[in-house]
């Protein structure tokens, strides 16, 4: 009896489960839509990242679709697009799986109508995602994934925001460059640690390449499986061959993980810089605490930024009332909001929804991008965001200074990093 | 005779089944839509790849959770013949399946020697140390993977863009030859061999069963199965890396659907997919972008809901409902 009261009521309950999906995706009746899908690991390792890029590109989506002429972002000022037109986002879930990415991302075209798709976070998922996008010859806008691959396939419905791990790799050397000249680092050699992704991947290659084109030799190459429960060996390896400078790309816990081994070995690198990973993530950061400080990393966005870029505050305001009030947005996050912001424009500026003329439109102009550093976006053909920029900032009191380049500097660099015997 | 007739009925449903699968793309209606024509692929690819573990796990009783290793190698043979070399996928997906063959039966013959528990932590092992290799083994890709890129659709190439209806029928061939050839096992001597190590390997081999040369032809036929099912996923998803088909998450598939269909049934690994892969398509679809995962809490639910119900399976409610029919008409006569 009991057996049956209990199969009975679990059945009740992914009835009425199911019934809440299907009248909330019964919903949209409304004319003047622009349906545009979302697609981030909603689930999975990379849940909480993807979960923020999805509210900042509903953050995106609301000061578009509403007048808020308090707001120094286009289109604030007016209501919805070409002529009254709203968008409706259609979110979906990859769980950091490339083959759900590439059957989501037909379900959202062929089964939701979706007009383009935002997303998705994991360049292993945004891959396959965007190839079925530019097979439809639909647009595909990607704010934050990274791998450099991504725009080397020439696609022509697929943009990029963020920068790419190449453009960070130089930026590395380039400072290491610069610190050996003014502040006498003296570091001639340099080590990977990744996770063996394609992110990490690519990510360790152009660190590589660009490392060894400026005279470093890298004296050690270490990759780990993402989600690691132990990274002592890996560690330990560093240690053995000591690099004056550690390039990471360590997502997530896994960045916890690597800090905290590093602090049990009692062993640091005289600069740690980190491509877009748990270094940038503030809530990882505010876990690490005390620990977190003297690591550095290119940052595409933190709240010490508001007085480079003047108009992030107000938006975030509307961020945060869609996310955790107390995280504001981060590099990636933002990127999702921007690749919203520029498509607003550039079907708005088109006048048409017609993937290709606004494909085109994309690519013929330079957006005006207050949330992006530098402020303008533009598309080089493959759809890299040129105007991409990246500047370098150091963990100092658990706020993020930037250090570099030195003409936007804040605060100077705490170079070597401060040994875990004297924090 | 009886057994005999019961045969013949279960082909006739066989035969049936493989008419209405036929035509269902061509019907006016829900099953023309993309979304729709996914699930069914997804169901008979799910299926087929029960299937074949069916025969190992099943019918000759050796859990084995390492399926997605051999479901790998044939993924990277015909990702390796389309990226690496730009040939048709054909002959890199049968070189996959023998070498899938060749590899389950080397890494068996040592494990078959571990009985019970011993034997599926084994190939637990297995699966982990495959997808390190494969994630540090460059000339395979390593971890970047295989990416495809645009060929000519059509049967040669086994890729389709606009349309799902190709994918639709490569999978009703697959589903044919994998449950074609379970088919053909069950009535014959292997099958009855297969049936005899699972309920007692020590009977069997007194009665004459060579229990290890029928585990291990059971084990090729199984990987070998299972990596054409891999070389279909690579080709219906334009790319292969190693989380994606040599993992944990996915041998886990093997099993799970098979058990919940009905272990050791021709019909249960069908069954199973049935229920599990719409389940699991249309719970993301509809809840899926809610976040937190509301889709696989309804996933995980449902799989309690029959297994506390029933442990044999979907097959086991279905035989209790048959009994309990054939019980009230004998009661009425």
């Amino acid at each position: 009896m009991k057996r049956r009261f209990f199969g009975k009521g679990l059945l009740l309950v992914l009835v009425s489960l199911l019934m809440v999906g299907v009248l909330a995706g019964t919903s949209l009746a409304d004319e003047k839509v622009i349906k545009i899908g979302t697609l981030f690991p909603l689930t999975g390792s990379c849940a909480l990242a993807g979960q923020r890029c999805r509210a900042a590109v509903d953050t995106a989506v609301e000061v578009v679709n509403n007048a808020h002429p308090e707001l120094q972002v286009p289109l604030a000022a007016q209501e919805g697009i070409m002529g009254g037109y709203k968008i409706v986002l259609i979110h979906a879930d990859h769980q950091g799986k490339p083959d759900v990415a590439k059957s989501e991302a037909e379900r959202l075209f062929d089964q939701e109508k979706v007009w383009a798709v935002i997303g998705s976070y994991n360049s292993a998922a945004t891959k396959p995602a965007s190839f079925v996008a530019e097979l439809k010859k639909q647009i595909f806008m990607c704010g934050c994934s990274s791998s450099g691959a991504l725009t080397e396939r020439n696609f022509k419905y697929f943009f990029r925001m963020a920068p790419t791990d190449k453009t960070e790799s130089l930026e590395f050397v380039e400072f290491i460059e610069w610190i050996n000249e003014t502040k006498n680092a003296d570091i001639k050699t340099v080590g990977l640690i990744y996770e063996n992704t394609e992110f990490g991947k690519h990510a360790a290659e152009e660190g590589r390449k660009a490392a060894e084109a400026a005279g470093f030799k890298v004296v050690a190459d270490v990759a780990y499986n993402p989600g690691a429960t132990n990274l002592n060996s890996e560690v330990q390896t560093l240690k053995a061959a000591d690099p004056g400078a550690v390039f990471g790309a360590c997502l997530g816990g896994d960045y916890t993980l690597w800090v905290r081994t590093m602090k049990q070995m009692d062993w640091l690198p005289k600069v740690s810089l980190n491509y877009c990973t748990g270094y940038q993530d503030p809530i990882i950061a505010g876990q690490l605490g005390e620990d977190a400080n003297y690591f550095m990393g290119g940052t595409g966005y933190a709240p010490e930024f508001a007085g480079l870029m003047p108009a992030v505050a107000a938006v975030e305001e509307i961020y945060k009332s869609k996310t955790d009030p107390s995280v504001p947005f981060d590099s990636d996050s933002i990127q999702e909001a921007v690749a919203l912001f520029i498509l607003a424009q550039a079907i708005d500026k088109a006048g048409s929804l017609d993937p290709t003329v606004v494909a085109e439109t994309l690519y013929a102009n330079e957006w005006e991008s207050p949330l992006s550093m530098g402020g303008k976006v533009a598309f080089a053909p493959g759809g890299q965001n040129i105007k991409a920029m990246s500047m370098l900032t150091q963990l100092q009191g658990g706020e993020y200074k930037r250090v570099y380049p030195a003409d936007l500097a804040d605060t100077e660099p705490v170079v070597p990093m401060v040994p875990w015997s004297k924090r | 005779m009886k057994a005999r007739g019961k045969t013949e009925g279960k082909d006739l449903l066989w035969f049936g089944l493989l008419g209405v699968l036929a035509v269902m793309p061509l019907i006016p209606g829900p099953l023309q839509g993309s979304f729709t024509q996914h699930v069914m692929i997804q169901i008979l690819l799910y299926a087929c790849m029960a299937q074949a573990w069916n025969i190992l796990g099943g019918y000759c009783g050796q859990v084995s959770f390492g399926h997605s290793v051999f479901f790998g190698i044939g993924a990277y043979g015909a990702g390796m013949a389309v990226v690496k070399y730009g040939m048709i996928p054909w002959p890199g997906a049968i070189a996959g399946a023998l070498i899938a063959a060749a590899v389950a039966v080397a890494i068996s013959y040592p494990c078959f020697k571990l009985k019970g528990h011993y034997f599926a932590i084994a190939t637990f092992a297995i699966v982990e140390i495959c997808n390190r290799l494969f994630m540090v083994w460059y000339w395979v890709g390593g971890a970047l993977g295989l990416d495809y890129s645009f060929s000519e659709p059509g049967w040669t190439h086994f890729v389709w863009y606009e349309s799902k209806r190709g994918y639709f029928y490569g999978a009703l061939l697959l589903f044919i030859l994998v449950f074609g050839v379970v088919r053909w096992i069950e009535k014959n001597r292997l099958g009855f061999y297969l049936r005899a190590v699972r309920e007692g390997q020590e009977t069997a081999e007194s009665l004459g069963v060579n229990s290890t040369k029928v585990k291990l032809m059971a084990m090729a036929v199984s990987a070998f199965m299972a990596a054409l099912c891999g070389a279909f996923f690579a080709q219906y998803n334009y790319r292969v890396d190693p989380p994606m088909v040599m993992s944990l998450d996915m041998s886990m598939k093997f099993v799970l659907i098979t058990i919940l269909g009905g272990l050791g049934t021709f019909y249960g690994p069908l069954l199973g997919a049935a229920l599990l892969i719409p389940l699991q398509e249309y719970s993301r679809a509809l809840l899926g972008g809610m976040g937190g995962g509301v889709d696989l809490i309804i996933f995980g639910l449902l799989i309690i809901v029959v297994v506390v119900y029933q442990p044999k399976g979907i097959m086991g409610i279905i035989d209790g409902i048959a009994s309990k029919m054939k019980r009230s008409e004998e009661g009425g006569k």
